[in-house]
């Protein structure tokens, strides 16, 4: 932003009375108040701009992101890369959680979709819709154990913890707030807890069974899989950037 | 008009970028090497199957003389690697041939024959026999010239009879 354009803007933010009391030294100043409703204008425009920017490009990028990282691991003996596809029951919570934002009014139908809308707009607005449930679906990868019993204890939190949202009223603040503390639960769970019981990888079995016993006794038992400690964190990183894409996400994509 | 750009410049980036994701999650690389490698392999495919898309599918002509060269010299698997790369799409019935031919050349044997390479030999034979059943290879070196020929061989070569006890049968040439 160029300094005329800071000077208009800092004007039009200003009271009429601090404008009084303001010095006025530059003919740019002068010119703004001659023509208020010009300043105002090119300020709405910057924020639409702004605004624009945000939601057709910031958004759907970290979304995308989130879909890219969810499903990544790092292999426990090589820290080599593993793309996880997710599990049938991921895309059907994402579902819920997308009807739940609807329902709760995080976002609403006929302002991201609509027969007002120009096509270029629905199929702009539909590339966000679609980022952000394959985000979803890939943060429930992320949070949900791979295998074994923890799989279904996890799973069925989830379902639990869903069904309740979706049969109660929430305000959209509300809704958020639970879902970034189920997720933050779940990643506990199985970034930490697991994680911490899970022996670690490579060595023979007969010595991870001498060193580690229990580790390997719970490995064996819970069928944890043995991925690099690095893997949290990426999986960290993929949460707070979602939860980040949850707090853009706009009622109505139209903007202004 | 700039918000227009912006929403076609988002979607278009966005749809880019899901590819992308999507294009990860499909070949699994294991690291960033194998990206590149994978990345590379699938805009070749994507490159044949477009081509047979629209019909501008050809093999590879010095990939398919490399693999005759090598067939000549005896090289089975080698030719047969050849070949694969000059027919990835397996679409050309000359191609197909002469890699059945290498399995019987191969898996011939004055006493016994390989049952494992003429059973590959006679599958890649089922694909020439659809893409063209009238096949006739004009090549002096090959004593066998068409798919039908060369199905009767593989199929007497598996058979046990009591005529595999004949001693004279390791006089028999491989054809």
């Amino acid at each position: 932003m160029n300094n005329i354009e800071q000077i208009e803007l800092n004007i039009v933010e200003s009271k009429p009375d601090e404008l009084d009391a303001a010095p006025l030294a530059s003919e740019t100043a002068n010119l703004t108040v001659e023509n208020p409703a010009r300043s105002l204008n090119a300020a709405g425009s910057d924020r639409r701009l702004t605004t624009f920017y945000l939601r057709y490009l910031l958004l759907p990028f970290i979304l995308l992101s989130v879909t890219l990282f969810g499903g990544m691991r790092l292999d426990g003996i090589e820290s080599s890369f593993l793309f996880l596809k997710p599990p049938l029951f991921c895309l059907v919570f994402a579902a819920i959680s997308i009807l739940m934002f609807f329902r709760a009014g995080v976002m609403k139908l006929d302002g991201w979709l609509s027969e007002r809308f120009s096509m270029r707009e629905n199929a702009a607005n539909a590339v966000v819709l679609i980022a952000l449930f394959a985000a979803t679906v890939q943060v429930y990868n992320s949070l949900l154990p791979e295998v074994g019993v923890p799989f279904w204890v996890v799973a069925f939190c989830f379902s639990w913890s869903l069904l309740n949202y979706l049969l109660n009223e929430l305000d959209p603040a509300r809704l958020i707030r639970s879902m970034a503390g189920l997720f933050a639960f779940a990643f506990v769970a199985k970034y930490l807890i697991l994680a911490n019981l899970t022996a670690p990888a490579g060595g023979g079995w007969l010595r991870s069974v001498l060193e580690n016993p229990a580790q390997e006794a719970f490995t064996w038992l819970l069928s944890l899989p043995r991925f690099a400690p690095g893997t949290g964190y990426i999986q960290f990183f993929a949460l707070i950037l979602y939860l980040a894409g949850l707090y853009l996400i706009p009622q109505k994509m139209q903007a202004g | 008009m700039k918000e227009k750009y912006i929403q076609i410049i988002g979607t278009v980036v966005t749809v880019l970028y899901g590819v992308f994701v999507l294009f990860l999650y499909a070949a699994e690389p294991r690291s960033i090497e194998d990206l590149t490698v994978k990345a590379k392999n699938t805009i070749e495919t994507a490159t044949t199957k477009g081509q047979v898309v629209i019909g501008t599918y050809t093999v590879d002509k010095a990939l398919f003389d490399q693999g005759l060269s090598e067939f000549r010299a005896e090289k089975y698997v080698a030719a047969r690697d050849s070949f694969e790369r000059a027919d990835p799409e397996k679409r050309d019935a000359k191609t197909q041939f002469y890699i059945a031919y290498s399995y019987y050349r191969q898996g011939w044997g004055r006493v016994t024959n390989d049952d494992e390479l003429f059973k590959k030999g006679s599958e890649t034979l089922a694909r020439v026999r659809i893409l063209d059943p009238d096949l006739r290879v004009d090549d002096p070196d090959l004593q066998i010239k068409t798919a039908a020929d060369l199905q009767h061989e593989f199929e007497e070569g598996s058979k046990i009879t009591v005529d595999d006890l004949n001693p004279l049968k390791v006089f028999r040439q491989r054809k």
